[in-house]
């Protein structure tokens, strides 16, 4: 696991999402890079529903659920936020996303936009489907990218489409620096291997690397940016149907 | 009296000194004897004072008469004195009673004398004998004795027998009661070797390896019964036993995994139609009762099919360059073309129709035990793995597996770090991997012994290595010249036998791979011996002082070889070419005075250009005397160094 950037690659001027990430592999592909396969990242989004039992009911609720389920295997990886708790319980309409990523096969990751990022293995899926009456899945809500993953030297890109139910939305590119996991140690050099292929579509620095920029890069940090990624992409809706023709 | 002639009388007192203690050696301790004083008091004891002077007078006259009739044999001299004292004599002398002894004696033997002298005349007396009974003859004692030993004997012959009818008797009971055996005796004793448990009213064992660590779901359950068909009219059979296992129908019978590498590719007809060879039974301990054998057997039929299915199922789920065939009880792969590796389960059952044939056929000689072995091994290695630390204890929430491969979810573990968790090869690769290194070591072997059998001249030994690994082999071959081998030792070399791959490492530090084919190796070792014989002849000159002039271990001149190079050196005269096919050829130069056809040159006149060299001249080798090739350079240079005297 290395640092990674994830950005968004808007889609070139008179051209398709489908031609624009052709013309970004043929890109990859001439600077030397070889095709590793595909990857795949996929985002579910929750919102917790109003509690009618409060507080301390819920979370007996929720305890008595786990126990019953006991199947998944948790590790929470606490972001330094200050109003992780009070987020969970009792508020109605904070959002949870739910995201697999095909690079950890075996993993699978729950977060809150400014909250805790939970991995889990496979079975969290599951235990999902049990708390039903506490996070109702948003309508349409599922968002994923596909694409094909790339090898060049230490570096691992991944260029992907952006596709929300059958419609293409945006393309996401990852590159990964392999040896390295402290963000602030490679970030220049990360942003001049993008801008070899990306040109003046160079991202700035992620938000996540300015928060812990000495501290060890972990997946969940990879997570937080493609779930900002799919919001961002969410919102810019309306733009897309313009842009295909 | 004094005419008779003196009779000597011995006197020996009675023993002087009592004897007070004798010691474990045998010596005496003797009692001090009394003193006078002592004496004296013991004497005076006697005395008894309560009677009166009386009795001392009819004492004395006593003894008055007594004197009288005193011979005195032994003094003649003092007789007379003596009659004079007889009268008077006041107390008794200790010899008296030695005195009165003699007396009698004397009249004893007087008489005698008198009777046999009266007899003698036969006038007044004769002597008749007496009547006795027949003296018994000599036996008669010993009869007596005899009768008299069998009477005791008899005695003691009755209580013997008595004693052994008792102990006849409890062991006929013992042995009743052992033909009765208890049921729970004999259950007590398959406890002791396997697992039981009751359920309801039935006795279950377990003769699987789950316990030991297996994945393999049969059940594996036995169960115990009573031997109740026992007739009790008829002689009860010495192997009864009151208690019966019933093994799983599946089970029945005895199985193997044959393991056999044949050269010919597989006929696809005959595929599936092992033949299935009853190996002999393994020898059960003798005493171990007959449930014990035929659970072991069970029980290897159990592991022999766990071993084919899980063999079969990697076969069919791994993806392999040349796939595995699958038919029946058969696996077939290709490790190398051209040979064919079959993995069969030989299960047979212990009808009595198939045990007429299994004294007909015996084991398959391309049985491969070793192999057969280790899948046993590694079958057993891979149940430990399953009870070892880092799969055993586990949450009970967790899935079955290592450790790591929990924590592969919560620690977002990525695919490079997935596959170095899981166990890179199954049991199939590794069974396949050890063939190919078998038969590739055997093969080696066998073109070694071939080409040594073959070619005698320079003779190549190998020498094995004891140690070996499951997937490589070494041996060191050397070529040498008989007779010559401290001179030429130059060609030396390690071979690496591994699973695909010979690596051959030479004396002088080349590393060559050979691939798994047989005739490389053949080639190789050809063009080793020979450039044996020309580094051979390099040594012999240094030895015999000839000057070197050229030497090359590929020549580029001469007849192509097909198998490695030829090479080539040249000694102060003799030249010497040889190749692996073409063999030796030994040129020989003479001065110029010795050639007959060379012409005359005008310009070289003088005659001290005629001892120069000339041309060369082939030696007929075949023709050379020598054992081989190094003895007959030997020859040849010794016949052509010049002699100094």
């Amino acid at each position: 696991m290395g640092v990674t950037c994830v950005s968004q690659m808007p889609v070139a001027e008179g051209k398709s999402v489908q031609q624009t990430v052709e013309l970004l592999t043929r890109k990859l592909e001439m600077l030397g890079a070889e095709k590793q396969g595909t990857f795949c990242v996929d985002c579910e989004t929750y919102h917790t529903a109003a509690s009618t039992l409060g507080s301390q009911g819920w979370s007996a609720m929720v305890r008595s659920q786990l126990t019953a389920t006991s199947t998944s295997q948790v590790q929470v990886i606490l972001l330094p936020q200050p109003s992780q708790v009070a987020g969970i319980i009792g508020q109605t309409g904070k959002l949870m996303y739910v995201m697999h990523n095909s690079e950890y096969p075996l993993s699978c990751f729950a977060l809150f936009e400014n909250g805790p990022c939970l991995i889990a293995d496979t079975n969290f899926d599951v235990l999902m489907v049990k708390l039903k009456g506490f996070f109702q899945s948003a309508k349409a809500s599922k968002i994923e990218t596909r694409g094909t993953r790339y090898q060049y030297c230490d570096f691992l890109v991944k260029v992907g489409t952006v596709t929300m139910g059958p419609s293409a939305r945006g393309i996401s590119v990852e590159v990964e620096y392999g040896p390295c996991v402290v963000a602030s140690d490679c970030w220049s050099l990360l942003l001049e291997f993008l801008q070899s292929f990306l040109g003046s579509h160079t991202p700035g620095a992620p938000a996540v690397f300015g928060n812990r920029h000495d501290a060890v890069y972990g997946p969940a940090d990879t997570m937080v940016q493609y779930m900002e990624l799919f919001n961002k992409i969410r919102k810019q809706q309306q733009v897309p149907v313009a842009g295909i023709r | 009296m004094s005419g008779v002639r003196a009779v000597r009388i011995s006197i020996e007192s009675a023993c002087e000194k009592q004897v007070h203690e004798v010691g474990l050696d045998g010596t005496e301790t003797y009692l001090p004897p009394l003193s006078m004083s002592q004496n004296l008091a013991r004497l005076a004891q006697r005395i008894d004072f309560s009677q009166g002077s009386g009795s001392e007078e009819e004492e004395a006259a006593g003894t008055e008469g007594d004197a009288q009739e005193w011979p005195g044999a032994g003094s003649s001299a003092d007789q007379d004195d003596e009659e004079g004292v007889v009268k008077f004599q006041p107390s008794l002398w200790p010899w008296d009673s030695v005195r009165n002894n003699l007396r009698s004696a004397l009249t004893e033997m007087c008489v005698l004398y008198d009777v046999l002298s009266i007899v003698r005349d036969k006038k007044f007396m004769t002597l008749d004998p007496v009547s006795q009974d027949a003296l018994p003859p000599k036996q008669n004692p010993q009869t007596l004795q005899l009768i008299s030993k069998k009477k005791s004997l008899a005695g003691a012959a009755q209580i013997l027998l008595k004693g052994a009818e008792r102990l006849t008797k409890s062991v006929t009971e013992n042995q009743e009661n052992k033909l009765q055996r208890d049921f729970n005796s004999e259950l007590l004793r398959l406890r002791q070797h396997w697992k039981l448990r009751k359920v309801g009213d039935k006795i279950l064992g377990d003769l699987s390896y789950r316990s030991a660590g297996s994945l393999f779901p049969h059940h594996g359950t036995f169960e115990v019964i009573k031997n109740t068909d026992l007739d009790l009219d008829k002689k009860i059979p010495e192997d009864y036993c009151p208690l019966d296992v019933q093994i799983p129908s599946d089970l029945e019978g005895s199985a193997y995994i044959k393991v056999s590498i044949q050269k010919q590719a597989p006929d696809i007809g005959d595929l599936g139609t092992v033949n299935l060879f009853k190996r002999p039974l393994p020898k059960s301990k003798p005493g171990s009762p007959h449930w014990q054998t035929k659970l072991e057997a069970a029980q290897n039929v159990l592991l022999c099919k766990e071993i084919f299915a899980q063999l079969s199922r990697e076969a069919v789920q791994i993806k392999s360059q040349v796939p595995h065939i699958v038919v029946k009880n058969q696996i077939i792969s290709q490790p190398f073309p051209s040979l064919q590796l079959s993995i069969s389960l030989c299960h047979s059952s212990n009808d009595k129709k198939s045990q007429k044939f299994a004294t007909e056929k015996q084991c398959p000689e391309d049985h491969l035990y070793v192999l057969e072995h280790n899948l046993h091994l590694l079958i057993r290695e891979f149940h430990k793995q399953t009870l070892s630390s880092i799969m055993m204890p586990h949450p009970a929430s967790a899935p079955f597996g290592h450790k790591r491969m929990r924590l592969s979810g919560p620690q977002a573990f990525d695919k490079n770090e997935i596959n170095s968790l899981q166990s890179s090869e199954g049991l199939l690769e590794k069974i396949i991997k050890q063939a190919k290194h078998i038969f590739l070591r055997s093969r080696a072997a066998a073109t070694i012994d071939s080409l040594a059998s073959r070619i005698e001249d320079p003779q190549i030994q190998a020498h094995w290595s004891n140690i070996n690994d499951v997937y490589e082999s070494s041996v060191k071959v050397l070529i040498t010249s008989q007779g010559y081998e401290q001179i030429c030792k130059s060609i030396q070399l390690q071979l690496n036998i591994g699973v695909e791959q010979i690596r051959v490492v030479h004396r002088d530090g080349r590393v060559i791979t050979l691939s798994y084919q047989e005739q490389e190796l053949q080639d190789f070792l050809l063009s080793q011996m020979s450039q044996h014989q020309v580094h051979a002849v390099q040594q012999l000159a240094k030895v015999m002082g000839w000057q070197v002039l050229s030497f090359s271990n590929h020549v580029g001149l001469g007849p192509i070889e097909s198998i490695g190079n030829a090479s080539a050196i040249t000694v102060a005269s003799p030249s010497v070419r040889n190749g692996p096919e073409s063999g030796s050829k030994i040129m020989v130069q003479f001065p110029r005075n010795q050639c007959k056809d060379l012409p005359k040159s005008d310009v070289l006149q003088d005659n001290k250009w005629s001892h120069l060299r000339g041309p060369f001249k082939e030696v007929q080798w075949n023709k050379m005397e020598g054992r081989n090739f190094v003895y007959k350079m030997e020859l040849l240079m010794s016949a052509l160094s010049p002699c100094l005297l």
